[in-house]
């Protein structure tokens, strides 16, 4: 079993991963459709345990990305056959990914670098 | 995808409202964190968990799933009236749990709105909605003027009026004069005020009657059956809105009138008239029109208000009536002579029926604005010691993932909610005080009939309520809000605390500012009030009755060409002296007399007329003296207790076939004869055709509102020169008690003549300053109220920052610091800025002087002595709310404070 690691302060995962929770969502979305306990079991699998996503963090982010069209929700049946509600990316959200994806790579080099440096 | 589905998220697109989707919304949220949360404890069962663990362990990691929700709702678009709704009820709650604070806010709120909503009402119905005439900007007022003669205000003459009439294409004119008549045909002979009108009259103006017709052109037609309007007022007042009374006929004198319509309520220019009548039933105007070709100024009696024809501008208007006036002068030198200063004008009828009210109305707007401003500067300090309070509240909701944004809608709610509050409570009291204000502006405009709580003040004051309650909300807000340092227990420093220091300092500045201002303000309309007060009259106003008994004139004069005028006069003096002998006989009675006016009768100022004296060898360009001219009876100046200086005044061997004799003034005297005894000289009121001795010299008299001027007057027996209109008696008692039998005593004389307008004197020289008495009444309570505002403002600002600073003070006075240093620590800032305040309100009053100086009487706008009054009682009042804070400071204990 996987806990969450011990310095990670509720309150700053949270914020640390607003502007990338996002990202993140579009890009486990874009992945394929998904429900929200989906989304989240895949963020923490792909990152090998490291990123957890906090459900009051996460729903409001889902429906925040509804809200900006850059996903989609409909109903359906989940894997055990359970009704559940399913996000997809849109058109739209495509673009946005590609967009995030962009800038964060550009980011993390430049933050990189200047670690480098010293 | 289906229809239903695709017709589904076309509405999830919409701004709906919250509560009509809100069902299935809501079950769907359940629903999916349902569904996550079970998932969540399959998991945990997979790994071995307990079931009740499992539950347990996923419920802690999901965290408040009320608060995941909210999070999930804060999201969601087009929502906001539902969230509204929640901040409204949050707001409700938490004004409920501060009940002091919230009551002190609504209370301090309906006052100044209130106050604003009043003005607004007046500043509405006259200023602001148009007149109730259709296309009503295009009507105008001539006037013209005459300031050689001491006139501002010049009626027309008849041949002016036909010359206007022709000689202009951009106007369509019609003209009004008052005068009074006698109804008969009822029980009791009854005074009417009648308007006598060209029949376009109402036409021009756009009045439809609401019963009968208007009148025709056949209406005025020389020989016309004689037709009577009734004024809707009177006709509510002396007929009790009686349908029938259409067609009904009464004696206006001596000619049968038939009434053929009422006309609607609206407003009468240029005053309210009891009843209407067509030119042609007017003998005085008939026998001015007769005479217009040989007497230019034949029947110089009235006004002339008009219409632009269609196209044309109030410019061009101008421009024609200039022509017109300037061909007077050309063609009739000897009537328009270059001392008069003669000259036409064309103003726009709402303005002309506005003018004398619009100071005022400034005024009151100016004070009734900053008491608000006041109010909104107070509120919102005390709006700011609130929020530290309830820092620990706020502090909580932001951990629970509140934004930002949201804990500051809720706040602007909150404060907004209290505005609407304080609005509606301000609704009732600006009811309850229309009436008196609406009394004053009376005064001033005929439009205050107009004023009225209407859905414009309405809506004004609902905007005012939001705009007020969003302002001291804004005003308070926290500027930044870091959760780690709000988390820390630190006393007295939070992060409420801290910022907005040099905001609230500058709330207190700008409060003693307007404080000032009112207070200077009130200071000298009060002083204006106490100098009218003092005005030297010249006369006795006490235990003086007063009447108007206007002889039915087609029964006492020869206009109608059934008597001759000697008979006519002849009968005039019987009855007044039948009237004054009884009246002398009655007990009550110490003096009585007849005059054309006495003091105070009229307002405005008196038409000065050139007096020629004997003797003066004046070149023909020289200016001839002016004087008012006045007729009164023997009696008249000892009914006025005005002092005979020299010589005698009249006695009843003044009569008509005795030598012509007159009485002047002290300023009269002066101007005349420069000083040299009069008695004994002669003078002339008609250009030399006759003479009249002067044989005394009288006191001056005031006599013309609440002004210091004193106008010269030559005074004439009526016995010689006519002109007896009113009656006045200097009572024993009081007047009252003459009132009742004056009507008796005249009806005895002559039982249809009315009697009108018995009032005592006393009772008329209080009313004309009685506007300048309000006025200040009015201002010295919102003065004292800013007042009060400030200075608990400054109070609270203190007691605050005392609040604050406990601790260090309470550390310096443990390291020996006296209570004196301590206080004056404490003060030192609140001093600074009530000293600040002041000087900033001086500069202000005195910038703003030349407004007000037009409602000033005898007193400078940046008079001395009135603003170092004000100023110390403002730093008084001042120091006052500083010493209370300074004392808790000193008894801060030393001790104990030290151990937290």
């Amino acid at each position: 079993m996987t806990k969450p690691r011990a310095d990670a302060h509720p309150e700053r995962t949270g914020e640390l991963l607003q502007g990338t929770l996002d990202l993140l969502i579009l890009k486990t979305l874009a992945l394929g459709p998904q429900h929200g306990w989906g989304v989240s079991e895949r963020i923490r699998q792909i990152s090998g345990g490291t990123l957890e996503t906090k459900e009051g963090s996460l729903y409001p982010a889902l429906h925040r990305l509804v809200r900006k069209r850059w996903i989609a929700s409909e109903w359906g049946v989940s894997e055990n056959n359970r009704r559940a509600k399913f996000y997809r990316l849109t058109a739209k959200g495509r673009k946005q990914l590609a967009r995030e994806e962009a800038t964060w790579r550009r980011l993390s080099a430049a933050v990189n670098r200047v670690l480098e440096a010293v | 995808m289906t229809l239903r589905h695709a017709l589904r998220r076309a509405l999830d697109r919409l701004p709906f409202p919250a509560f009509l989707r809100r069902p299935t919304v809501e079950r769907e949220l359940d629903d999916e964190l349902r569904f996550h949360l079970d998932r969540a404890i399959e998991r945990n069962l997979e790994r071995g968990m307990e079931p009740k663990a499992a539950r347990r362990a996923a419920r802690r990691s999901f965290g408040g799933v009320e608060q995941v929700k909210e999070a999930c709702r804060d999201e969601w678009p087009g929502i906001t009236l539902d969230g509204l709704v929640r901040d409204v009820l949050y707001g409700l709650r938490s004004l409920r749990k501060t009940p002091g604070y919230t009551a002190v806010v609504i209370a301090i709120l309906a006052l100044g709105i209130g106050a604003n909503t009043a003005v607004f009402s007046l500043v509405h119905g006259v200023l602001l909605s148009p007149l109730p005439y259709p296309e009503s900007d295009e009507l105008v007022v001539l006037g013209q003027k005459a300031p050689g003669a001491g006139v501002e205000d010049l009626d027309f003459s008849v041949a002016e009026i036909a010359d206007y009439r022709e000689q202009t294409d951009s106007l369509e004119l019609a003209e009004y004069h008052g005068m009074t008549f006698t109804l008969l045909g009822r029980e009791r002979p009854e005074r009417v005020s009648t308007g006598v009108v060209s029949a376009d009259y109402f036409d021009l103006l756009g009045v439809e009657p609401v019963l009968g017709r208007s009148f025709r052109p056949e209406d005025e037609a020389p020989g016309a059956d004689p037709v009577l309007l009734l004024g809707n007022t009177y006709w509510r007042r002396s007929f009790g809105a009686d349908d029938d009374v259409v067609g009904r006929v009464f004696q206006m004198n001596d000619r049968p009138h038939r009434v053929v319509g009422v006309l609607p309520p609206l407003p009468h220019y240029p005053a309210e008239q009891d009843v209407y009548m067509p030119t042609s039933a007017c003998p005085y105007r008939a026998a001015a029109q007769e005479a217009m070709h040989e007497n230019r100024n034949a029947g110089r009696m009235m006004g002339l208000v008009g219409r632009l024809a269609p196209g044309a501008s109030i410019e061009q208007a101008r421009a024609e009536v200039k022509t017109v006036a300037n061909r007077f002068e050309r063609e009739h030198p000897d009537n328009y002579t270059e001392d008069l200063g003669f000259g036409a004008s064309v103003a726009r009828l709402q303005e002309t029926l506005t003018r004398e009210a619009r100071p005022l109305l400034a005024l009151l707007l100016a004070t009734t604005a900053l008491v608000l401003l006041i109010a909104c500067a107070n509120l919102a300090n005390l709006n700011l010691a609130r929020s530290r309070r309830r820092e620990g509240e706020l502090v909580a909701r932001a951990a629970l993932g509140a934004s930002r944004g949201r804990l500051v809608r809720q706040l602007l709610v909150e404060s907004t909610l209290l505005g609407l509050a304080g609005g509606a409570a301000g609704l009732v009291v600006a009811y309850l005080g229309l009436d008196v204000l609406t009394e004053l502006l009376a005064r001033f405009t005929p439009r205050a009939a107009e004023i009225a709580l209407d859905g414009w003040v309405l809506v004004f004051t609902l905007g005012l309520s939001v705009a007020t309650g969003l302002a001291f909300g804004l005003m308070a807000l926290p500027p930044r809000f870091d959760l780690a340092r709000a988390l820390r227990t630190d006393s007295g420093r939070g992060p409420i605390g801290t910022g907005r220091r040099g905001l609230r300092g500058a709330l207190v500045v700008g409060q003693v500012a307007l404080a000032l201002v009112l207070l200077a303000g009130a200071g000298l309309m009060i002083r204006s009030f106490v100098g009218l007060q003092r005005v030297q009259l010249g006369f006795d106003p006490e235990h003086v009755l007063t009447a108007e008994v206007s002889l039915n004139w087609s029964k006492y004069s020869s206009i109608e060409g059934e008597l001759a005028p000697e008979e006519a006069e002849a009968l005039t003096r019987a009855f007044w002296h039948e009237l004054l002998d009884r009246l002398d006989a009655h007990p009550e009675v110490v003096a009585a007399a007849t005059a054309d006016r006495f003091p105070f009768a009229t307002t405005g100022s008196p038409f000065l007329q050139e007096v020629t004296i004997e003797g003066r060898a004046e070149g023909p360009e020289a200016v001839e003296p002016r004087a008012d001219l006045r007729e009164a009876s023997p009696g008249y100046f000892e009914a006025l207790d005005i002092p005979v200086l020299r010589g005698r005044t009249f006695s009843e061997r003044d009569h008509a076939d005795a030598p012509a004799v007159a009485v002047v003034d002290r300023s009269t005297a002066e101007h005349l004869w420069n000083g040299r005894d009069p008695i004994g000289r002669r003078l002339s009121t008609d250009e030399g055709d006759t003479w009249a001795t002067v044989v005394g010299v009288v006191g001056d008299h005031r006599g013309y509102g609440a002004t210091d001027r004193v106008y010269p007057t030559v005074y004439r027996p009526t016995a010689q020169a006519g002109g007896a209109f009113r009656v006045i008696a200097r009572t024993r008692g009081a007047p009252s008690a003459l009132a009742a039998d004056l009507e008796r005593l005249v009806y005895s004389v002559d039982p249809d003549q009315p009697v009108a307008e018995i009032r005592s004197l006393e009772r008329i020289v209080a009313e004309s300053v009685a506007s300048p008495r309000l006025t200040a009444l009015l201002l010295g309570l919102f003065a004292v109220l800013a007042v009060v505002i400030a200075v608990t403002g400054i109070a609270g600002a203190l007691a605050f920052s005392v609040g604050q600073r406990t601790r260090e003070l309470s550390l310096r006075m443990a390291l020996g610091a006296r209570p004196g240093e301590v206080a004056w620590l404490v003060v030192r800032r609140g001093v600074l800025q009530v000293a600040l305040g002041v000087a900033l309100g001086l500069g202000v009053s005195l910038a703003a002087g030349p407004v007000v100086e037009s409602l000033l009487f005898r007193v400078e706008p940046a008079d001395p002595g009135t603003l170092t009054v004000v100023a110390a009682l403002l730093l008084v009042a001042a120091g006052i709310a500083c010493w209370l804070p300074a004392r808790r400071a000193t008894e801060i204990p030393p001790a104990r404070t030290l151990q937290a």
